[in-house]
């Protein structure tokens, strides 16, 4: 049933994906509307698949990679309808359901004979550190659609081109990397420390030298640069959009694709 | 019934003259239109841009020589006859229904896709409506301009993207910002066009103004005049720290805005985007300004390139409402030419209904039947009549919209002797059901 979801919720990704582009293309604000209806819809089977994870026995573990790919899509598709009920971002839909749709598919595709996590460790940690740092990189993934888009939206303007398609203002876009980058980074720090305290319980040290805490740690400490940059000195909207985009491609390496490559 | 439009417009005649044919009221003419013989409806259509009169009539070249007279007499006044012929133009029939469709649809209209045209072509025909010289026909015609009209602005993009130089810098402004509430506009010098923009700007909410000039008293004027508060030229650094849309339209020489000026305002600024429209000529910003990494810079030749762009699309998108258009007119004509099926299918029901009523009595008196049973055998004799009329009536409309349904029109009226006089009498008709061959007439008797 929690794979059968799975695979509806990617259907209608796929779906809200599709009538997006198409909204873009055809620049009907109906159709993106529309888009993040299906995109509501999707995000609340997806909610009823983990709901269903719960209800297996044994309940799969979170940590799995399927598992936690899952749950960052489902997180940063909620993050993002929550800021479509503050800001006008339906353009914005044209690049979160394309990713959400391919994470839930893998997910959908990888859940029935998903291999157990390479860590040990029993008790909350393992799963608190996957909610915690799957929420801060859902966040941050947000963020850095936002950011592509801005860049793309203020290269058009500063070279004058025509308005191709019905895109965020930039404002909005920018907002939208404040906010990520404010519930993101204490989210993904925190992920950290109990991905820490979850490799001392199991291995008695703090530092397991694995490639992917080690990734891990860059990547905060990089985030961490990019954070302070933002919002401590008078960093341009642009220069914070592409270290937004930056960003996150490193973090979703050190995450998930040297996860992926071992 | 034939449909004639005589009018004047931004294509054929200067303002000056269509200044003095202007109808403030259109009522009085109206009523004095409808008192003409020729004349069965009438609507007048009277904006800045156009004056034209469409009629129905029953007379193609009374209504014409009638509505010109009309012209000359009741709305051109003093003007001579020679000049007035000169601008005017005159559409009939098909052509007259395709010009109002296109009208209402802004096809025609001086800025092609601009909004304000419906609902002047609507308040005409109301008007018309009111005044009672509009009737069925035309009352069609515009229902129809109006659905059409609709069908344009939802199906194609021609009135999507602005046009005007003002509306383009607001356009361009709602790119960047996300509202205007929380910004702040400021006005260095002054100018028609960034005052339009400014204005454009206020209706999406911005509120906080700051006018700068050389001349404080001009300074002052604008300020008064937009709600804003007047500096001198020596504010300007302090205001741009602040300013998040900076419109200027300034005299001199050298520029007022510098890039190390907008930089410094930047640096206080902490990277808030900045959008200049500089609308001066010579330029009141240096160009590079745009290269600071938080300004969108546009000059009034970039604003006019985007203008033309939109423009050129709008032209594209013309063509798509010239097909719509179309549909709608052959829909209107259709239904227009259907009409002409409408006294035979007329004549074809009551004849029906003579007979079957004749039937039905002559019945009635060879047998004896109670309340219930009589009402019984008429509902089912009016249905008979009902179902064998049911599908040719049908036809004879559908044919009715083509140019060759005549000859069904004609067809129906031989086969059902509708021309000939004394089947119209009781008792005379040739084709009684009495005297049938095949007895079809009969039933009632059988019964």
């Amino acid at each position: 049933m929690a794979v059968q979801l799975h695979q509806w919720t990617a259907a209608l990704y796929l779906v809200a994906c599709l009538v997006a582009w198409l909204g873009l293309g055809l620049r009907a604000r109906w159709l993106e509307r529309a888009a993040v209806g299906v995109l509501a819809a999707g995000a609340l089977v997806h909610l009823a698949a983990f709901s269903q994870l719960h209800n297996l026995n044994p309940p799969p573990p979170l940590t799995d990679l399927p598992a936690a790919v899952s749950f960052m899509a489902c997180a940063g598709v909620f993050f993002f309808l929550a800021l479509m009920l503050w800001l006008r971002l339906a353009g914005l839909a044209a690049l979160v359901a394309p990713l959400a749709f391919l994470s839930t598919f893998f997910a959908a595709t990888q859940l029935p004979d998903a291999p157990v996590a390479s860590f040990g460790g029993s008790g909350s940690l393992p799963h608190l550190h996957v909610l915690l740092a799957g929420t801060g990189l859902a966040f941050l993934g947000v963020s850095g659609l936002a950011g592509s888009l801005f860049l793309l939206e203020h290269h058009r303007l500063k070279t004058k081109q025509p308005v191709r398609l019905p895109l965020p203002s930039l404002e909005a876009l920018d907002r939208v990397n404040r906010v990520s980058l404010l519930a993101g980074f204490p989210l993904l720090t925190l992920g950290v420390v109990t991905g820490m305290m979850w490799v001392e319980n199991v291995q008695g040290s703090l530092w397991s030298g694995t490639q992917h805490q080690t990734f891990s740690a860059i990547a905060w400490a990089v985030y961490a640069v990019l954070v302070t940059l933002r919002f401590g000195s008078s960093q341009g909207a642009r220069q914070a959009a592409a270290s937004a985009v930056g960003g996150f491609a490193l973090l979703f390496f050190a995450v998930i694709g040297v996860e992926m490559l071992a | 019934m034939r449909i004639v439009l005589l009018g004047m417009s931004h294509r054929s005649a200067p303002l000056e003259l269509r200044e003095r044919l202007a109808v403030d009221d259109p009522a009085p003419p109206l009523q004095k239109l409808a008192r003409c013989e020729e004349i069965d409806e009438a609507v007048l259509f009277s904006t800045c841009n156009r004056v034209e009169l469409v009629a129905v009539t029953r007379s193609l070249e009374a209504a014409r020589l009638r509505l010109r007279a009309f012209f000359a007499r009741e709305l051109a006044g003093e003007l001579e006859a020679d000049e007035l012929e000169e601008h005017l133009y005159e559409h009939v029939d098909g052509d007259a229904m395709r010009h109002v469709l296109r009208v209402a649809s802004s096809l025609d209209s001086m800025v092609v896709g601009e909004p304000q045209i419906l609902g002047q072509t609507k308040e005409a025909y109301q008007r018309a409506a009111e005044c009672g010289s509009s009737g069925p026909l035309l009352g069609r015609l515009f229902q129809n301009a109006f659905a059409t009209a609709k069908r344009v602005r939802s199906e194609t993009r021609i009135a999507e993207r602005p046009i005007s130089v003002a509306r383009v810098a607001v356009e361009l402004a709602r790119q960047i910002f996300e509202d205007f509430s929380d910004k702040q506009a400021l006005l260095i010098g002054a100018g028609e066009m960034i005052e339009l923009a400014l204005e454009a700007l206020r209706g999406h909410g911005l509120e906080a103004i700051r006018v700068v000039n050389r001349t404080p008293e001009r300074a002052a004027e604008l300020a008064s005049r937009f709600g804003a508060t007047a500096h001198g030229l020596d504010e300007l650094p302090a205001l741009l720290r602040s300013a998040d849309v900076v419109l200027t339209s300034i005299g001199g020489d050298r520029p007022v805005l510098t890039a190390e000026r907008v930089g410094e305002a930047l640096r206080a600024r902490r990277g808030r985007p900045m959008f200049v429209i500089d609308i001066g000529v010579p330029r009141n910003v240096e160009p590079e300004v745009n290269g600071l990494d938080s300004v969108y810079l546009y000059d009034i030749d970039d604003l006019a390139s985007v203008a033309q762009e939109n423009q050129e699309l709008r032209r594209r998108e013309a063509a798509r409402a010239e097909a719509i258009v179309e549909e709608e007119r052959q829909r209107f004509d259709g239904w227009l030419t259907a009409l002409r099926a409408v006294p035979t299918i007329k004549h074809l029901r009551e004849r029906a209904e003579q007979i079957r009523l004749r039937e039905f009595e002559q019945s009635l008196r060879r047998i004896d039947l109670d309340e219930r049973q009589r009402e019984g055998v008429e509902a089912l004799t009016r249905a008979i009549v009902n179902k064998l009329l049911h599908a040719p009536t049908s036809r004879l409309r559908q044919e009715a919209e083509r140019e060759e349904g005549m000859a069904y029109l004609e067809a129906a009226r031989v086969l059902f002797a509708l021309d000939d006089e004394a089947s119209d009498r009781p008792g005379e008709e040739p084709d009684s059901g009495d005297q049938s061959p095949d007895g079809d007439g009969e039933g009632p008797e059988r019964g």
